[in-house]
């Protein structure tokens, strides 16, 4: 091992590490260890002038490793790795170590073995920093183009509005008419404005884009690449594939109306309907709602149909559908519209008629809208008595009393299913939740990003959503695949899976083992081995112990590097 | 078991003031109410508006006791018209139970 010049700087915090931990003994403890040329402490190292005290360190004592032992590396790596940036050091040979979350704060109530952990996790910086070798970022040249899956609102949207970027986009929809379920509907809360007419002032605006090209008809039927650089197929009619070279792609595929099953809450009745089969009625009324024929005059909505399920039903939706408590409260409101003779009985479990949707809920009310809660355990009960509609339900206002209506309609208000995806899923290895629907990295932070970079999922595909909440995640998704692509390329980390061809022999068990298709075969000198794909790998590690011949390690957290910290942690305490 | 009757409340409301649907079922009324009427006015409003005619008519008595003092009114965070709407129920049940 050549010698090395590592800087090591303690950090105080202010007192929240050296309250616990002898900072100066830590210091003392480790600064004649093998290859440390600079042991300081500092009470911020994250203050300007201790970054630019180091800074002076690494150059006039022409460090080649540095490590500063502070607080988490959540907090301050990047900061920190600039720093070395700055001085001319390779910001991968910086290591942090962590004293405050993972010592000082653990260890209040005894300082000295406190200490005692915060020398052994510095030295194992140290003995780690001793074996970094420089590396640099895996830089990838993108295509400026985006491809969008889903020409619903969400997906035209999203379009627009990357077009308007300056971006080229390739929208494909499986239909041959673009809209999803938006072009199907009349009159849309919260702007009375028409769904139909909605659809039709962005299908006028996309013809007039020459950076949006559209395709119906289509299907993406594979996907090759990665972030910045996919190639893309897409079948076009029946039998036309054409490839498509995109930066980024974002899934705009939206949701399925629930189908309750056969019985659930008398569906399959004469009478009983979904709410979307409702909104066609009110649209199709001039004055009376009819159905079948015959005048509406009562109505009895049922909510939560196919939401926040449970008990005895086979893959229970667990969610709320938040939308459908304010559709429905419209709903009855357009309804009164049309015919102010109505009376319309509510049947909820909660309302959510969130944010501003309340003023529906309040209108609702005072227009011959009547509502009663029922319990969770104890759902309306439909059913056809004598040719007759008939529902029962406890009221809780009146301390329980048993209510038995005969509406001439039963609309149940249903909730939003994940729409059948498999072929895609597959193609695109998106990530589905539980619910069914994709799933994001992080509900409220990263709600439209995925584990697969540069595949973003907007709209109603991500979870249940109303149109306008839909539009603003496509816009989400359009900045953030335009964070991605305007720069003209992406920086990964280099800390990804290396080969060993000498000892490789292509036993196939890495690809297996390998959650991001990112092994592939390659001869070298006649020679059959696994080679990374360096833009696909995460350096997940999964291949690494399943490799009969040790023969892969991954960047940054080579197995040497890794045994060197086990023993300095492990090693006598002077 | 009670059977709505969904065009009770179109018989009932006798006037544009008749607004029985604002009430939240807060209880304040049932409250400061001087003659300790547990029915009036909110649950009775609650009645009236899902159509459950018969439990009206039950309480014929009690909708007669009330004072009409307007307590309850002027309490009411919701802004029922309370008193005109009890004038409301008691000319329904003139007509109804009275034959007047």
């Amino acid at each position: 091992m050549k010698d090395r010049r590592i800087g090591v700087f303690v950090c105080y915090c202010g007192g929240n590490i050296s309250d616990y931990v002898d900072v100066n003994k830590v210091r003392d403890a480790i600064e004649n260890e093998p290859g440390v040329a600079v042991a300081k402490t500092h009470m911020f190292t994250c203050s300007d002038a201790a970054q630019q005290e180091i800074i002076e360190d690494i150059q006039n004592e022409k460090l080649d490793g540095l490590v500063v032992a502070s607080c988490s590396p959540k907090l301050h790596l990047f900061t920190f790795r600039a720093m070395a940036e700055r001085a001319g050091l390779n910001p991968y040979q910086y290591v942090q170590v962590n004293l405050r979350e993972q010592c000082s704060w653990a260890h209040r109530d005894n300082v000295e073995l406190a200490t005692d952990k915060a020398i052994r996790l510095v030295r194992a910086g140290i003995a780690k920093t001793r074996l970094t070798e420089p590396l640099s970022t895996l830089r990838i040249e993108t295509k400026p183009k985006v491809l969008v899956i889903g020409a619903g609102v969400a997906g035209l949207r999203a379009a627009l509005a990357i077009s308007d970027l300056g971006l080229f986009v390739f929208l494909v929809e499986k239909e041959p008419e673009v809209g999803g379920w938006t072009r199907k509907w009349n009159k849309m809360f919260f702007h009375d404005q028409r769904g139909d007419d909605i659809i039709d002032m962005l299908k006028d605006q996309i013809k007039q884009r020459e950076n949006i090209t559209l395709f119906t008809n289509a299907e993406v039927v594979e996907k090759g690449g990665s972030v910045g650089d996919f190639s893309i197929k897409v079948r076009v009619g029946k039998d036309d594939t054409i490839s498509l070279e995109v930066g980024a792609i974002i899934v705009a595929t939206g949701f399925d109306v629930y189908k309750p099953a056969e019985g659930e809450f008398g569906y399959g009745l004469d009478g009983v309907i979904r709410l979307p089969e409702f909104k066609d009625l009110v649209t199709q009324s001039n004055g009376t709602i009819n159905y079948n024929g015959r005048t509406v005059k009562n109505i009895v909505y049922i909510y939560c149909v196919g939401s926040r399920q449970f008990g005895d039903i086979d893959n229970p939706n667990l969610y709320c559908s938040r939308y459908c408590c304010s559709a429905a409260a419209y709903e009855a409101l357009c309804a009164y519209e049309k015919n102010p003779e109505l009376h319309q009985f509510h049947l909820f479990r909660d309302m959510r008629t969130y944010g501003k949707h309340e003023v529906l809920y309040e209108e609702a009310r005072t227009r011959q809208s009547i509502f009663i809660r029922y319990e969770d355990e104890d759902p309306p009960v439909v059913e056809r008595v004598k040719g007759k509609l008939r529902v029962r339900v406890h009221d809780q206002l009146t301390g329980g009393e048993e209510l038995e209506i005969e509406p001439d309609l039963v609309v149940l208000v249903t909730s939003m299913v994940p729409r059948e995806n498999d072929k895609l899923v597959d193609i695109l290895k998106l990530p589905v939740g539980l619910d069914g629907f994709f799933n994001e990295i992080h509900p409220k932070l990263r709600p439209v990003e995925t584990v697969v970079d540069g595949v973003f999922i907007v709209g109603a595909a991500q979870s249940p959503k109303t149109m306008a909440e839909s539009v603003a995640s496509a816009l989400s998704g359009v900045s953030k695949s335009a964070a991605l692509l305007m720069k003209g390329y992406v920086d990964l980390e280099p800390f990804i899976a290396r080969i060993d061809t000498e000892l490789c022999e292509w036993c196939e068990e890495c690809t297996k083992a390998c959650p991001y298709d990112a092994v592939e075969k390659v001869s070298v000198d006649g020679k059959e081995v696994a080679h990374i794909i360096e833009s696909l790998c995460k350096g997940s590690g999964a291949c690494i112990p399943v490799c009969p011949k040790d023969a892969i390690d991954i960047e940054g957290y080579t197995d040497v590097q890794v045994k060197a910290m086990i023993d300095a942690l492990i090693q006598e305490a002077v | 078991m009670a059977r709505v009757n969904p065009s009770f409340l179109d018989e009932v409301s006798c006037s544009s003031d008749f607004n029985a649907f604002a009430c939240m079922n807060c209880g304040v009324c049932t409250a400061v109410c001087p003659m300790g009427l547990d029915l009036l006015p909110r649950r009775l409003f609650r009645y009236v508006l899902i159509g459950l005619e018969d439990k009206v008519i039950e309480n014929t008595e009690t909708i007669y006791t009330c004072l009409l003092c307007k307590m309850c009114e002027e309490n009411c965070p919701a802004e029922v018209k309370i008193a005109e709407n009890v004038k409301c129920l008691r000319s329904y049940i003139n007509r109804k139970v009275f034959k007047l």
